[in-house]
């Protein structure tokens, strides 16, 4: 599959841009060994990489290691990085992966956890939600998700999904990328991100529901 | 008849799902986003299962963000520098000729290194003057005419701590009482795996030290100690192999991030030294006479010069120097 054609959705598009423009130079003062640059690289995605390894795997421990693990995997690697995709598809691809595999090895343990942590929620923030679900012109969600307990209600209901559809959810909804990127990433067909995506959304809607009743 | 119809439906609704995420994220062709604009203007239904889509999708993308703790850049840099210590070991592996030479010249170097470390341990003249700690870019260590050193702007110590042992329970339960024991649950976070446990320390070096010092009865059940001092240079480590607390306190204690580097060295080259002598002799001779040796040279801790500031900052700038940066793995 080429490069994604569509123009990704950036929270922060301008910065980001012009961020991604120097990628080429850095990566290769990463490949003669230049300290700062490794630095440089590892400052400059870590965020964005750990942001989505936590939406992924819920865990801010676990998703600080695997993002220590994936740098380490993209500088050991970084001599066969050819280049066919950006590297920012490549740093993904290897984020992603190597977290699904941890998640793979670790189902058993999460489902015993979330099951064992059901404990009853806020009544103000399961009622805003309710609404949320219920009314067409009820709270902004956006203001809503940074109330804490919201944000732990959403992000249960997304562990509640399976690791594919939570995964492409992630990449579209948090990191916003396109659907061609997202293939790319995940290694799948452009059709399957548009099934497996408005599967997801749906899911995840009777997972809040089902919380909420 | 009915399960066809149910089908049918279901399908259909999978589909017009299908196609309002797509819509919702601008991922349909011109004429597909017009032929969705026209059944969401013509259906209520439709226009309501759009708007409910929407909004999942609005608070997944609200989420807070998450930033990367610090300890992921330490962390990428302390396995790039184990990395490439390992590689190094393999390359002696499978070159055992150069193995033993690097082994007959390490036997021949040992007397000289012993003096080396003793000299910078303890510095043959009486160091009474105490250590002036002075503002200033680090690794400008300079001599002192009448004897002592000033010491530069502290580098604060950041490093790792690897342990191994075969009862990997009952080292991660000493570790953790001793954590507790001393008030540090705070400064550290700590992470769980099944055959590791990983502890990030940020805390002041005295709470290190009385963490070592608490831990000091857990060495005889290790298999392996091994301390990765980081230096200035990203990536770059001292590696300390069969370190002791002893050793690791005297590392920590050193403000100036040369020196720290310099006795870091030394105490490698001592601990592998004392590793490829037949029969360990020099090896439990250090160790037997380690309080000998150690202690009455013990390196003079830095004090002020009267009316001095340690730091060089003012009495309101924040002691950020002070603490120090461990990662202990206990792992099997």
């Amino acid at each position: 599959m080429t490069e994604a054609a569509n123009v990704d959705v950036w929270r922060q598009g301008a910065a980001r841009r012009s961020s991604s423009i120097d990628d080429g130079l850095l990566i290769e003062q990463c490949r003669q060994g230049d300290s700062a640059a490794i630095e440089r690289l590892v400052l400059r995605y870590q965020n964005r990489i750990y942001n989505v390894v936590l939406k992924i795997c819920a865990d801010p421990d676990d998703a600080a290691e695997l993002t220590q693990e994936t740098f380490v995997k993209i500088i050991e690697n970084l001599s066969r990085f050819e280049g066919r995709s950006s590297f920012y598809t490549w740093a993904f691809r290897i984020a992603v992966n190597l977290t699904l595999n941890y998640c793979q090895r670790n189902a058993k343990l999460v489902v015993r956890s979330l099951d064992s942590e059901e404990e009853p929620y806020n009544h103000q923030a399961t009622h805003a939600l309710k609404e949320l679900l219920s009314d067409d012109r009820s709270p902004d969600p956006a203001a809503m998700a940074q109330n804490k307990e919201v944000y732990e209600i959403a992000l249960k209901a997304l562990m509640k999904l399976d690791d594919a559809q939570r995964a492409v959810l992630v990449l579209r909804d948090i990191e916003g990328m396109s659907y061609a990127r997202i293939a790319e990433v995940l290694g799948i067909e452009l059709g399957t991100v548009r099934s497996r995506l408005s599967r997801a959304r749906t899911k995840l809607r009777d997972i809040l529901e089902a919380i909420l009743s | 008849m009915r399960k066809n119809s149910d089908k049918n439906a279901y399908n259909a609704g999978t589909r017009l799902d299908e196609l309002l995420s797509s819509f919702i994220d601008g991922e349909l062709t011109a004429d597909k986003q017009a032929e969705v604009e026209g059944l969401i203007a013509g259906d209520a239904k439709i226009a309501q299962r759009l708007r409910q889509l929407q909004t999942c999708q609005m608070l997944v993308a609200s989420l807070p963000r998450a930033e990367a703790p610090a300890r992921v850049l330490e962390g990428v840099r302390t396995s790039l520098a184990e990395k490439s210590t390992s590689d190094e070991w393999g390359t002696q592996k499978r070159h055992p000729r150069i193995r033993r030479v690097l082994a007959a010249a390490a036997m021949i170097g040992l007397a000289a290194v012993l003096v080396a470390v003793v000299h910078t341990i303890a510095p043959p003249a009486p160091t009474e003057q105490p250590f002036a700690v002075e503002g200033g870019r680090p690794s400008e260590a300079t001599e002192r005419p009448g004897g002592g050193f000033s010491v530069a702007a502290p580098h604060a110590f950041s490093g790792r701590l690897e342990l191994k042992a075969s009862d990997l329970v009952a080292v991660s339960a000493s570790v953790n009482r001793a954590i507790e024991d001393i008030n540090l649950s705070q400064a550290i976070s700590p992470a769980r795996r099944q055959d590791r446990r990983v502890y990030s320390l940020s805390c002041s070096r005295e709470d290190l030290k009385s963490l070592l010092a608490d831990l000091e009865h857990v060495w005889p059940e290790l298999d392996s100690a091994r301390l990765s001092v980081n230096t200035e240079v990203f990536g770059e480590q001292i590696v300390v192999d069969a370190v002791t607390t002893e050793q690791i306190t005297q590392i920590v204690d050193q403000n100036d991030l040369g020196r720290r580097t310099e006795i870091a060295k030394d105490f490698a080259a001592l601990n592998d030294m004392a590793a490829l002598l037949p029969g360990r002799a020099i090896a439990s001779a250090i160790e037997g006479q380690s309080k000998n040796l150690m202690h009455p040279l013990r390196v003079p801790k830095p004090a002020l010069a009267e009316r001095e500031d340690p730091t060089g900052r003012s009495p309101s700038q924040p002691e950020d120097k002070e603490t120090v940066h461990l990662t202990i793995v206990v792992s099997w």
